[in-house]
């Protein structure tokens, strides 16, 4: 029973998930499944939504200066 | 929060590929994002999931081409998601994928991307600005810099000095509602009720906003107006005696405290627990309670508190029925919510009023403990309400004896009068305006009027009468005027008519009437010749040598051998012959009156004002009368006696001249009588039977009616003019006309025993002549001038002041003593006389 019950919850978690996904693509937020799994994961813990948005925002643009740095420094270390 | 830190380096590691390798970066990057979470960032927003699908809406409207369709789509995402059990904070979520969608919003314009095709990340230069958007809606009134960013790095910079969470407000708040002190915001000076005011205690730890500030203010109104409201009831409850209208009010006001308490219970069960952290918080305020929501609740309730206050504020100074009619004052006001606020409240708190009123006008009784209603008893004379039966009968037979009892008995009578007139009393100011003063005069005079049959007319009929009443009266409130009116107007009849058939019925008042205008105003033709002849002979002695016993003897026998005799003798009993006051010198004539003793209540309609009045006006006319007999004794003496016994040729003449005189003055007597009789007392006594024949009015009416009646026999019997100073002129002259005519007849009857001694000598003359003696011989005396000229000076003077009397009689305003005018001026015999002089 409690496998079934678990089967149950995971099936349901799955389901919110693609919502969620539905949602996110709707909205144009560019996260990846993964992303959006761990993000809502940590709102569910608490995190402020907002916040948290900054932070990926912040992450996002890291990771472009990264990709920058990257493809400059790439081909004069080639 | 512990997976939080693995779950942000996994999300790190997910979006900066370059992080994997760069331990350093990774490192930075995590501290950098931490102190993202932990900043106040969007704290502040608005809890609302329909909220957040409305603004989620708008953007994508905005955002994308075929917005309709992805609206729909929205929503039923919205509503699946809704539906799942697994997620606890959806609304949390929503909102994070919508501030990173609309963060996205600005990319399209923004030229970093052109320059940066393989980045998916926004300019940093364009990524705060659109942070703040969701939080900067137009619901949202808290104070905040131009964006986002500048007050959370203003939060940064004063770390140490956040502002106080709403929940903590929201609970003084609460308190302050109930008039208590919270922690953070306090009542200055709880005992002075004028300088009420707040105080927000200063600490150095936090700040509270100034548009918070405000919101509480407007909210602690209500607590105000409540600690107002609370204390009056509170202070009515503890004091003793506090007016019916005032209990009802507060009773009322306590209800509406209950409701309010209440709402202020539910209020506070909706308020949430106090929050871990403030993401807690957020949470929470999803449905929780907050100050804006707490202001919505509240204003309902500011309104009435408001309300409340007023009706108490009047309180202090009004009472009873002005009491309501202050509330009164409110319900012709514009706004719905007031009107049927103030209806409510007046048909509550007129209900003692009501029930007061009951009481008056269906028994007759004052039941008014607290001196609420707008009839007043009069305190002195309270305690004459429970007059005992007996009382009546009792005075009846003391008043036989001596003057004593007599005046006790007139103080006594004179109270039931006063009973009926002062017994009660009208009080305007008391009177709800609803009710109108014209029903209130109807509603005080029935009231009067049961009170009247009740306590002082001993009426055993009583009881029906007023199970009749009660039976057209039903119950009588506020929101049913016209019934209540209706209600008025059926007791008033019934009352009044009662009234009027006890009087008239029980207690025989025409009866009264009659036999008072019969004896006291001389109608009984042969009462009064008997009166007069038996009475006249002792009348001309000094008044000091006649005795009330006498007197009654004679009135008696007056009575016995006239018509009076048939009348009944509960009014024989009544008739009195009394002396007045009198001074040296008087005679009996003047001394004597006759008086009808009346008893309550009786008295109400004639009263002892009255009596006096009637005395007055049997004075006259009894003078009248006696003038009248005298006149007539002398015309027989100068007709028939002169012709018969006095053989005294040379004095013809002087007897014609007398006969002229007194046929004159008998002519002027008797039109003075007919004038009475005919056209004043008849006259007027005809105006009073036609109203009390009507049967309409209550007894004011009745004792108006009498007094009129009575006013117009004494205004015009007397002859009374209305100019200020002269009333009796008129009446002083016909006294003095009546005294002349006395002097006359005294004169004449002088000169008649003088022609009689003449004549006897002249006998004794021709006796002697015959030589028969009859007696000593005497000279024959001259007519002296102090026998004859007495009589001719009466005569020319009488003629003079009679002419004056016409002169002034023609120019009266009053239309019936001009018309006597005519009458004594016979064929214009006092003018012509003026002419030829």
């Amino acid at each position: 029973m409690s496998s079934t019950r678990e089967a149950d919850r995971i099936s349901s978690a799955q389901q919110t998930l693609d919502i969620l996904h539905e949602i996110s693509q709707l909205l144009n937020t560019q996260l990846d499944r993964e992303t959006l799994t761990t993000c809502v994961r940590m709102i569910e813990s608490g995190v402020n939504p907002e916040a948290l948005a900054a932070v990926i925002q912040e992450l996002r643009r890291e990771g472009a200066k990264q990709a920058i740095a990257g493809s400059i420094s790439r081909p004069g270390s080639r | 929060m512990a997976s939080t830190p693995s779950s942000l380096e996994h999300l790190i590691l997910n979006i900066v590929p370059s992080a994997r390798d760069d331990l350093y970066l990774r490192d930075e990057l995590v501290l950098h994002c931490k102190e993202i979470l932990n900043s106040h960032i969007g704290e502040n927003h608005d809890p609302d999931l329909g909220h957040l699908a409305d603004l989620v809406k708008r953007q994508l409207l905005h955002s994308s081409p075929s917005g309709s369709a992805a609206n729909l789509k929205f929503t039923n995402l919205l509503s699946r998601l809704l539906d799942q059990s697994v997620l606890s904070r959806k609304h949390a979520a929503v909102h994070f994928l919508y501030a990173l969608a609309s963060s996205q919003t600005p990319k399209p314009p923004s030229i970093m991307p052109t320059l940066l095709p393989s980045t998916m990340v926004p300019p940093p230069s364009q990524r705060r600005p659109p942070i703040s958007s969701p939080t900067d809606t137009p619901l949202d009134t808290l104070p905040r810099g131009p964006s986002k960013a500048e007050i959370l790095s203003e939060y940064r910079k004063k770390a140490g000095n956040p502002r106080l969470p709403e929940y903590l407000l929201l609970r003084d708040t609460l308190y302050l509602l109930q008039g208590i002190s919270g922690k953070y915001v306090r009542f200055a000076q709880q005992d002075a009720e004028a300088a009420y005011r707040f105080i927000f205690v200063e600490d150095s730890r936090y700040s509270i906003p100034e548009p918070i500030k405000a919101l509480i203010h407007r909210l602690s109104e209500v607590g105000y107006l409540y600690t107002r409201v609370d204390n009056f009831v509170r202070g009515r409850e503890g004091a003793a005696a506090v007016g019916m209208i005032e209990q009802s009010l507060c009773h009322h006001l306590q209800t509406q405290l209950t409701e309010y308490y209440r709402l202020i219970a539910i209020l506070e069960s909706q308020m949430p627990p106090p929050p871990k952290d403030d993401l807690a918080a957020l949470k929470q305020e999803e449905t929780g309670l907050t100050l804006r929501r707490l202001d919505v609740w509240i204003t309902d309730w500011r309104l009435r508190m408001r309300m409340m206050s007023v009706c108490v504020e009047g309180a202090r100074d009004a009472h009873g029925g002005a009491l309501v009619n202050l509330i009164h004052s409110y319900t012709d006001n514009g706004d719905p919510f007031v009107r049927k606020f103030t209806d409510q409240l007046l048909e509550e708190v007129s209900k003692p009023f009501f029930a007061t009123l009951h009481k008056w006008l269906f028994s007759g009784d004052l039941y008014d403990p607290f001196n609420e209603f707008f009839v007043a008893g009069n305190p002195a004379l309270a305690h004459l309400q429970y007059l005992h039966p007996s009382s009546i009968g009792g005075q009846l037979l003391d008043e036989g004896f001596g003057a004593t009892d007599n005046e006790e008995g007139s103080t006594r009578r004179h109270s039931t009068l006063q009973l009926w007139q002062s017994k009660y009393l009208f009080r305007k100011d008391m009177l709800p305006m609803f009710v109108g003063e014209a029903f209130g005069r109807k509603i005080f005079s029935t009231g009067k009027s049961l009170n009247f049959i009740r306590y002082s007319c001993h009426d055993s009929d009583w009881v029906a009468t007023r199970e009749k009443m009660t039976d057209t009266g039903g119950t009588l409130k506020y929101s049913d005027i016209n019934g209540l009116e209706r209600s008025i107007d059926a007791a008033y009849q019934v009352a009044s008519q009662r009234l009027f058939e006890v009087f008239i019925d029980k207690f025989k008042l025409l009866d009264h009437l009659i036999a008072i205008k019969n004896y006291l105003l001389l109608g009984h033709g042969d009462f009064v010749e008997q009166l007069m002849d038996a009475l006249g002979p002792s009348l001309v002695r000094p008044a000091n040598t006649l005795f009330r016993h006498n007197l009654t003897a004679t009135l008696e026998s007056a009575i016995r051998s006239s018509n009076a005799q048939y009348d009944s003798p509960d009014i024989l009993r009544r008739l009195d012959a009394r002396m007045l006051e009198y001074t040296h010198g008087e005679i009996g004539w003047d001394v004597f009156t006759l008086e009808y003793k009346v008893d309550p209540p009786i008295d109400t309609v004639i009263d002892p004002g009255c009596m006096i009045k009637y005395l007055k006006l049997f004075n006259h006319l009894w003078q009248m009368k006696r003038i009248e007999s005298t006149l007539g004794q002398g015309w027989m003496r100068v007709v028939g006696d002169s012709r018969t016994f006095l053989k005294v040729p040379e004095l013809e003449y002087q007897w014609h001249q007398i006969r002229l005189v007194n046929a004159e003055m008998i002519h002027f007597i008797r039109q003075m009588q007919a004038y009475c009789y005919l056209e004043v007392i008849e006259c007027s006594w005809k105006v009073l039977m036609d109203f009390i024949n009507k049967k309409e009015g209550d007894l004011d009416a009745l004792i108006d009616a009498h007094r009129a009646y009575l006013d117009r026999m004494v205004k015009k019997v007397l002859l009374i003019s209305p100019k200020a100073g002269r009333e009796e002129v008129l009446l002083a002259q016909l006294r003095d006309l009546f005294s002349l005519i006395l002097q006359f007849r005294e004169a004449s009857d002088n000169f008649y025993n003088f022609c009689l001694s003449e004549s006897v000598r002249r006998d004794r003359e021709l006796d002697a002549e015959r030589g028969v003696y009859t007696g000593k011989e005497s000279e024959a005396d001259a007519l002296p001038r102090s026998v004859i000229d007495p009589v001719r000076e009466y005569g020319t003077t009488f003629f003079e002041k009679a002419q004056i009397l016409v002169q002034h009689l023609q120019v009266h305003p009053d239309l019936d003593c001009r018309f006597l005018a005519v009458r004594l001026n016979f064929a214009d015999f006092y003018r012509k006389k003026d002419k030829e002089k």
